[in-house]
């Protein structure tokens, strides 16, 4: 198969990130990944923990002229950074500046901002390599990697592009407020604008002000990637934006009223991206138009009589759906929620009976379980638990935890109960635990 | 130790922060110089959001990250309150 070039439809002058510290030229960028990759040292593997996202860009691009594979850690719990390296001996961190990881080597990406000499070769790189893995959360805290090819990358981002009707040379600044180490932030807000000849952002705004500030400032047509929990804080705090931008959210369903809203305020397009880490984008729709998500090109959705299976060229094997879905003839399909031990807290998703299996694991900790309640009024439905750990206290114990999971999935609250409603055979009866939330809820839940 | 010596406007703000975050503690022993967020009451970003959205409808006050001082304005309970107070708007 052919090589690729890193970077797509560029001129050298071209604004390829900007933030407040001002543009980045593609030109700049060469010079900075290649400067990069020589002092990088010679291993296989390395960790991007950049918070930057053009220097998380820097990084991958650097690892990539070196051949070395980058990991992309779900969170920065300690425990989980020690368990990926763990997992692939000899891995090092590269990081933004000044920022030091225990017991794993960094690197620091600090670009220099030379000017490349000009003409400069732009690497070209196989399809087949791989280049970068995600990371699932797995049982016993072990996060699963999902390997990504350079191939399966730019597909993903030709075809999303595409289906969005963005062109080359369309100039858009592309603003996200996902991470990029979350698949969908790699896909959408690296990916995506590499290969159409894109501006993107480089930091990553939270509140809605941030955001407002950052599109204000956006050169040209705007387009934000970002997720249902980010969309609803500025639709309820009403900013104002520049009308005509596009808005991409992926990690959680998006409630069609919430879309229609956006639609109406920003004047802009409203699109949402399905995938998930093992697979990557696979679908999109517009929300106002329907339920139906739309496979991207490239990809089929199969119904088997026992699960629903995603097949690409770029997919080594077919790969399993972990929602529950039905597909059309026409090969659209709609989804209606999780398989039934999956949660989804803030566009991180995670399996409560690995939940369960980690909470079992602290010292002190007898038994214990997690519960996701009916989604309430916030902006975001926490997990709440019970366990049972004599002489230990609440704050003990989620302190334990944090070291293994991504903040998100941190139980609140985690409350500790004398024993847990077991039946006969030791089972734990979903109704059960539910029926102990409800009775917590009702004598703690309304502002105790 | 209870309290420590916190306003009364820091009471206020404890008090909807905890109503906001649904959190456990009882909003009268938040330590005034405490940490907000990682350790101490171990809040995260998501925290921070819905807790941007509670002070601007209830302060008038819309917080910016990429204010220079958004770390220690989200550092304590005290700075927090000290930000809210000279930049409310209700």
């Amino acid at each position: 198969m052919r090589e690729t070039p890193l970077i797509g439809p560029y001129d050298v002058d071209d604004v390829l990130a900007w933030d407040q510290e001002g543009p980045r030229t593609v030109r700049r960028f060469l010079a900075d990944a290649a400067s990069l990759a020589e002092s990088l040292p010679d291993r296989s593997t390395a960790l991007n923990l950049a918070t930057n996202r053009y220097e998380f860009l820097v990084g991958f691009a650097a690892a990539i002229m070196r051949r070395q594979v980058t990991l992309l850690p779900q969170s920065r719990a300690s425990e989980t950074l020690l368990r990926i390296a763990g997992e692939f001996p000899g891995s090092y961190a590269l990081t933004d500046r000044g920022d030091a990881i225990e017991g794993i080597d960094s690197v620091s990406i600090q670009p220099r901002g030379d000017q490349a000499l000009w003409p400069m070769d732009i690497p070209r790189i196989p399809p087949d390599r791989v280049v970068a893995v995600a990371f699932t959360s797995g049982s016993t805290g072990r996060p699963v990697p999902n390997k990504k090819t350079w191939g399966a990358l730019t597909a993903v981002a030709q075809a999303t592009g595409a289906r969005l009707g963005i062109k080359a040379g369309d100039r858009l600044s592309v603003v996200a407020t996902v991470p990029h180490q979350h698949m969908f932030g790699l896909e959408a807000s690296v990916m995506l604008p590499i290969m159409h000849g894109l501006a993107m952002h480089a930091g990553r705004p939270l509140f809605p002000a941030d955001i407002r500030a950052v599109l204000a400032d956006a050169a040209g047509r705007w387009m934000l990637v970002t997720t249902p929990l980010h969309l609803r804080a500025c639709v309820s705090e009403s900013i104002s934006i520049p009308p005509g931008g596009l808005i991409l959210s992926a990690t959680a369903p998006l409630p069609r009223n919430l879309a229609q809203q956006a639609e109406e305020h920003f004047q802009a397009e409203v699109h949402e991206i399905f995938g998930f880490a093992e697979a990557g984008s696979i679908a999109e729709r517009r929300t106002v138009d329907g339920d139906r998500w739309q496979p991207l090109k490239g990809v089929q959705v199969a119904q088997n009589a026992s699960s629903c299976l995603v097949q690409a060229w770029y997919l080594p094997t077919p790969v399993p759906v972990p929602d529950r879905i039905t597909v059309d003839t026409d090969g659209t399909f709609v989804v209606h929620g999780r398989e039934a031990d999956q949660v989804n807290v803030a566009g991180h998703r995670i399996s409560l009976g690995d939940l369960n299996q980690l909470l079992l694991k602290i010292d002190g900790v007898q038994d214990g379980v997690f519960f996701l309640p009916d989604e309430g009024a916030g902006l975001v439905t926490r997990l709440m638990a019970f366990v049972v750990a004599p002489g230990k206290t609440s704050e003990e114990i989620q302190r334990k935890l944090r070291a293994y999971v991504d903040p998100v999935f941190i139980p609140r609250p985690l409350v500790c109960v004398p024993s847990l409603p077991r039946n006969a055979t030791g089972k734990l009866p979903r109704e059960s635990v539910s029926e102990l939330a409800r009775q917590w809820l009702e004598r703690e839940g309304d502002g105790a | 130790m209870e309290q420590s010596g916190a306003s009364l406007f820091e009471r206020d703000l404890a008090r909807l922060i905890v109503q906001t975050l649904k959190l456990k503690t009882d909003p009268a022993v938040i330590e005034p110089e405490a940490a907000l967020f990682g350790e101490g009451l171990g809040l995260d970003s998501i925290d921070a959001l819905e807790l941007s959205l509670a002070i601007s409808q209830t302060y008038g006050y819309q917080l910016k990250s990429s204010d220079p001082q958004i770390k220690t304005i989200f550092s304590s309970l005290r700075a927090l309150a000290a930000a809210i107070e000279k930049n409310r708007t209700k």
